[in-house]
């Protein structure tokens, strides 16, 4: 059993943890509003929809912080560290958190000193294979 | 409400690395000691408040100090965020009438015991959890160092920026004898220390403590009958904002802002003090971060100029008895005894006169403010 931290959804957030296995990423939408949400909900908390669908995204987005987790960290990760774990805005408008690696999906070892991206860098989806768990991850464009 | 309630009893077991005690009995002594400090004793008790972190149920706390019948009680969750809701409680109770006099208390084996984000198995033990932990972001101090990323680059933050910060406070707790860090801490020793979540140090964080505090409330009006000084409850305010998540607060708009910034509309929109009227302030300090970005947002300076301000040293005195960061980490209730003392006058670092003195609860959570003052409303 992996020693990584493991999803273990309940039923609102399964659909995505499904995508995911299949490697697509995919955010809840509302029908009724087009309005996009994340993290998974019941219903739209924009018009109260209760009838939320899981669109695929397009796997495009933009730095908006980062941070490098150092030890004490858990212990699957200790020899991982450093990483970078980027907090990014898709172009549908959602944020989420996701590992910074490189076009192959090989997480990038590094302290982020010696990486050129900021805030406001253009990154595009990856997979990264963490010990059996497919991770949507984030290669910077060149 | 024309009941006011007052903070007139504050207890502690002492903070350290090791009690060697539980949580339970940690908490009854400084119960107990807080009573006391009321001129009370557990028979005059009858409303008890705790957090959901707290294992030791109302009940338990009752029945162990021969509490006779406990007429309010409930739990606040979300942690350090929760501690100013959790007295706002006990605050709510008695004004209501729904209890005369109410305990409430914060015990923590966190230092000698497990560290909760080290829990194994599943993604978490919030739903959150599931979408950030497989990631590496696992503890609050990774949550925050995003966030400061975020105003650190907005506003040009240096990092001695925040560490003019943890040594203000390692200064104020090194002139109070309870308090864990006595040792000084110069910006050489800060800017060494090891980075723990980029761009936050380990200086930029909390202890882990065992202890606990204790305070007890009741009625203004009993309040002037026990004790010549009591903390009169003045305003207080909860609040949790849009897109409310814990530690991480880039979910909602505007990117940065976190639900301190609605407690803060919250408490003023409550009273007609301003942040000028404030003599001292004890801010929730887990990560020094929050101590910058609660005084931008509770409006004691524009925007992007905290650093500045703190670098003139033209501000109230804050956490002057050294917070989370250097007196003991029990989730933030040590600023309550804190303020209280600063009301009476007893403070080791006692601010002149002070009449107004501000609490908060983690900025990052569900959250509140309160106002304590040596007058009543």
């Amino acid at each position: 059993m992996s020693l990584f931290p493991v999803p273990a959804p309940d039923q609102i957030g399964e659909p995505f943890w499904a995508a995911v296995a299949e490697r697509r990423l995919t955010v809840q939408r509302c029908p009724a509003c087009r309005e996009w949400t994340w993290q998974p909900k019941p219903v739209c908390p924009a018009c109260g929809s209760p009838d939320l669908t899981w669109e695929a995204v397009s796997g495009r987005a933009t730095v908006c912080s980062w941070t490098t987790p150092r030890p004490p960290v858990l212990p699957a990760f200790e020899s991982l560290v450093p990483f970078v774990v980027l907090l990014v805005e898709l172009d549908e408008g959602v944020r989420m958190v996701g590992q910074l690696v490189g076009d192959a999906g090989d997480l990038l070892r590094t302290d982020g000193t010696d990486v050129t991206f900021s805030i406001g860098t253009r990154v595009t989806l990856r997979w990264r294979d963490q010990d059996g768990q497919w991770l949507p991850s984030w290669a910077v464009d060149r | 409400m024309n009941r006011q309630a007052a903070i007139v009893g504050i207890g502690a077991f002492p903070f350290s690395k090791s009690s060697g005690t539980s949580e339970w009995r940690m908490g009854s002594l400084a119960a107990l000691e807080a009573l006391r400090d009321a001129g009370l004793t557990p028979r005059d008790v009858d409303g008890v408040f705790r957090s959901t972190m707290e294992a030791t149920t109302e009940s338990a706390m009752a029945r162990g100090l021969g509490i006779p019948d406990v007429r309010a009680f409930g739990a606040v969750d979300y942690g350090g965020g929760g501690i100013v809701p959790m007295v706002s409680h006990a605050a709510l109770a008695v004004e209501s009438g729904m209890a005369e006099v109410v305990l409430t208390w914060r015990a923590r084996v966190r230092k000698s015991g497990p560290r909760p984000w080290m829990q194994r198995g599943s993604g978490g033990s919030s739903d959150q959890q599931h979408y950030e932990r497989v990631f590496g972001i696992a503890r609050p101090v990774d949550s925050t160092a995003i966030l400061a990323r975020l105003w650190a680059e907005r506003y040009n933050w240096k990092p001695e920026d925040l560490g003019r910060i943890a040594i203000t406070i390692r200064e104020h707790a090194r002139r109070n004898p309870m308090a864990m860090m006595q040792r000084e801490l110069t910006m050489e020793q800060y800017l060494g220390s090891r980075m723990i979540a980029d761009p936050l140090r380990l200086f930029d964080c909390c202890l882990e403590s065992d202890g606990a505090v204790a305070l007890v409330l009741t009625t203004a009006e009993r309040a002037r009958d026990l004790r010549p000084d009591p903390a009169y409850v003045t305003a207080y305010a909860m609040a949790t904002g849009p897109d409310s998540y814990n530690i991480s607060q880039w979910y909602g708009e505007p990117l940065g802002r976190t639900q301190g910034w609605y407690a803060a509309r919250e408490l003023w929109r409550r009273t007609e003090l301003r942040p000028a009227d404030i003599d001292a302030i004890q801010w929730y300090d887990a990560f020094t971060p929050e101590v910058a970005i609660s005084f931008e947002e509770y409006g004691f300076c524009g925007e992007g100029e905290v650093m500045e301000m703190l670098a003139a040293g033209e501000h109230a005195p804050y956490n002057t008895a050294g917070g989370c960061m250097s007196e003991a980490y029990l989730h933030g209730i040590n600023l309550f005894s804190e303020a209280v003392r600063q009301v009476r006058g007893t403070s080791t670092d006692q601010v002149d006169g002070a009449e107004h003195v501000l609490v908060t609860s983690g900025n990052t959570t569900p959250n509140g403010a309160m106002i304590l003052s040596g007058s009543p409303r």
